[in-house]
């Protein structure tokens, strides 16, 4: 980590740990869901940012996770925190093979069978009705307190507190996974996959691995959400959805972890705002992502660094 | 962070501060809590766009009238109406943050017309954390009032069940015997379906199969297959919206009616439009019709006419009946608090446009009459509407408290 980068990242954290005390509930609401959401966008980025591996189905990763997180939640009276990290680690379980598939093939390929996969988990989410509850999705997901009677999370504000802790955890985990020499061949797949193989790689192994490490870490974003919104249905394993994230990492900043997340933010805070103000909403988010797309290519974390950037060059040319 | 651009400290303090001043915004934008005596807020997440948009916008205009023509009546116990609508784009995620939204933002507590019966299943659940009444004007699903059950939901509209009785009790005099069912793949879909597939069996006639369409599917050739192939003299329909409508259209196509009597669980005349003379002969149960002859829905058409120079519209009618609900249980409990107007609501009975509605006490079911249609064209109409064929007593299409099927 930068020592520039370090004492940001502290104040957005010490800002974020302080929001409860300023902000009012619906703020609050929308905070957590956008934590979630930018947890889900970052997993997509060590994918797609660091290892240009594009994923067409990242919503299997957050439908499995809510539904395992609400089965359990429902059926087990499992306490929340052993829910929400069981469903993650069944989510990575589950990546391993959807990663070993997957990368038998690259390129546009390696994309159509994840979003194969993702919609195989919609099709079982809607048929298995025993289990997920069919198109009714599950319903009334408890926060279950515990272990030893430990209640504190099942509060909005405490949920609030374990969103961010499991946020930041990821922020740190990524961070790290990308600076070690992990990262340097997930970025050396990125920018010449052959030169790499080349150099003794062997880059599937290194595919399947970031594939289960994205997988479980959306998967930890889903299994946070359907306690969130006590709720788990179909429409979470959708392609729309798959799409709705990649959209969320380009637009803010691939290969950055840090820009998805202010990109997750971004998507959902417009989405919820257009549609407030016109039924045509999806008509002006289209063509917010096309400008996106045309002058900002760099994303929204592009944008800031650039601005400061420039700020810093026209003060180390002045007078 | 790939090393090339490492901003300075106090840049990045900067950031790290306008981003501090994003997240404080909302609460200085924030809006004041309403006093209690303020207007009354009915919530509406709609889905005013997607698959099911023409039903949102049904339902938008009907509670829309209502709001107006009360308001110019002093309110509702001199309050005036207050409707907070959103699109809801027919998702239960959206539905929920939109709900959660107008309770803790606009402190509203009372809710109606959430589209789909998927999106009221996600918000039935959080009722009581709310603090909130929730009454349905089309919700289909039997499982809101039976084993989904919250005692802060009411359903003031014929339920699916409702509406497949009223079919199933019709097919008895009918002189039709093996039937096959297409119904879209979600909550309604299925659980009207096997309604149906009961009803028959119990009638000693032979139901042959059962297929779901995904919402939002175009091509219905398959499934008209399927149907054709079945041998059925029937095919019962469980679908609304757009995908109702390529069905219909389809089906014509394919000359499917001349092989196979369509019937619906539903008759609802935005399709009847969509799909011109492709409707004629459809058979269906109705929530609601224009052409109901009673004292009071004729007396909504005119003024529907004289607001919209056109006929009510199915759900149009029944969020109208929800208000006329909503007004009657406010007055009677003398507010708007869950805790008062729960019980205000139970065991009501109002006069409305489709004769007598009581909200029974044991599962907040509206026992209504049902009403049979067929879609025909009689002289000096343009298109296709839905005529009244045959009406079944409340006491013999709702099923017993906390159930969604028929004993006898």
């Amino acid at each position: 980590m930068s020592a520039a980068l370090r004492p940001l990242l502290i104040v957005v954290v010490l800002v974020l740990a302080l929001a409860p005390f300023g902000l009012p509930p619906f703020a609050m609401t929308l905070l957590t869901e956008a934590l979630i959401l930018g947890l889900f966008a970052m997993s997509l980025d060590l994918m797609f940012g660091y290892t240009r591996l594009v994923s067409f189905g990242h919503a299997a990763a957050y439908g499995l996770g809510a539904y395992a997180s609400g089965w359990l939640l429902l059926h087990t009276g499992m306490p929340l925190l052993f829910a929400v990290f069981g469903a993650a680690l069944l989510t990575g379980v589950v990546a391993i093979g959807i990663g070993w598939m997957c990368t038998l093939a690259t390129g546009v390929s390696f994309s159509m069978l994840t979003l194969a996969f993702a919609q195989l988990l919609y099709a079982i989410s809607f048929k298995w009705t025993s289990v997920t509850g069919g198109s009714d999705g599950l319903a009334g997901i408890p926060r279950t307190p515990g272990p030893f009677g430990f209640a504190a999370l099942t509060s909005k504000i405490g949920f609030y507190y374990l969103v961010l802790a499991c946020l930041v955890g990821a922020f740190l985990l990524c961070f790290a996974l990308v600076r070690s020499p992990f990262g340097a061949v997930l970025r050396g797949i990125r920018e010449n996959e052959a030169k790499t193989i080349a150099l003794g790689y062997n880059t599937r192994l290194y595919k399947i691995a970031v594939v289960a490490v994205a997988y479980a870490l959306g998967g930890l974003a889903g299994a946070l959400y359907a306690p969130f919104a006590g709720f788990a249905n179909t429409e979470l394993l959708f392609w729309l959805l798959s799409g709705q994230v990649l959209i969320m990492v380009i637009v803010g900043g691939s290969g950055t972890l840090v820009g998805p997340i202010l990109g997750a933010a971004f998507f959902m805070l417009m989405e919820h705002q257009l549609s407030s103000w016109t039924e045509a909403w999806a008509l002006y988010f289209g063509l917010i992502f096309i400008a996106f797309v045309l002058f900002a290519p760099q994303g929204i974390w592009g944008l800031a660094t650039g601005r400061l950037q420039m700020g810093r060059l026209r003060r180390a040319s002045g007078p | 962070m790939s090393g090339q651009f490492r901003p300075s400290r106090r840049a990045m303090l900067k950031v790290g501060l306008a981003g501090a001043a994003t997240v404080a915004a909302p609460a200085i934008l924030r809006l004041s809590a309403e006093a209690q005596a303020g207007p009354i807020k009915i919530g509406m997440p709609l889905a005013l766009t997607g698959a099911l948009g023409s039903v949102g916008q049904q339902q938008k205009r009907g509670a829309e009238l209502y709001a107006k023509l009360q308001n110019a009546k002093g309110g509702i116990l001199g309050r005036p109406i207050e409707l907070l609508i959103e699109d809801t784009a027919g998702n239960p995620a959206n539905c929920v943050r939109k709900a959660q939204e107008m309770v803790e933002r606009h402190n509203c507590r009372l809710f109606t017309g959430i589209t789909l019966s998927s999106e009221a299943l996600a918000i039935v659940p959080k009722l009581a954390e709310w603090d909130s009444i929730f009454i349905s004007s089309d919700n289909g699903d039997g499982r809101l009032t039976a084993e989904s059950f919250v005692p802060n939901f009411f359903r003031a509209n014929i339920s699916g069940p409702m509406g497949t009785r009223a079919v199933s009790l019709y097919l008895r005099t009918a002189k039709l015997e093996k039937f096959y069912a297409l119904g879209l793949d979600y909550a309604w879909g299925h659980n009207s379906v096997q309604v149906f597939e009961n009803e028959v069996k119990k009638s000693k006639k032979e139901f042959l199969g059962k297929v779901f369409a995904p919402t939002g599917t175009k091509d219905y050739s398959s499934y008209i297959a399927k149907i054709r192939q079945s041998g059925a003299d029937a095919v019962f329909l469980v679908m609304q919206g757009d995908d109702n409508n390529a069905f219909l259209s389809q089906s014509r196509q394919y000359r499917l009616p001349e092989k196979v009597k369509l019937l619906t669980e539903i008759v609802d005349l935005a399709s009847i439009r969509a799909v011109g003379d492709a409707s004629l002969g459809l058979i269906g149960s109705s929530r609601y019709s224009f052409t109901y002859d009673h004292p009071l829905n004729n007396e909504f058409v005119e003024l529907w006419k004289k607001e919209h120079n056109t006929v009510p519209d199915t759900f149009e009618g029944e969020q109208w009946q929800c208000m006329k609900v909503f007004e009657a249980g406010i007055t009677k409990a003398g507010g708007i608090e869950a805790g008062k107007l729960r019980p205000g609501l139970e065991d009501i009975e109002i006069e409305s446009v489709k004769g007598k509605v009581h909200i029974r006490k044991c599962d907040h079911q509206g026992v209504q009459q049902g009403f049979m249609v067929e879609v025909v064209k009689p002289a000096g109409f343009d298109t296709p509407i839905p005529q009244v064929i045959a009406t079944f007593p409340g006491a013999s299409t709702t099923p017993k408290c906390n159930t969604m099927t028929f004993e006898d």
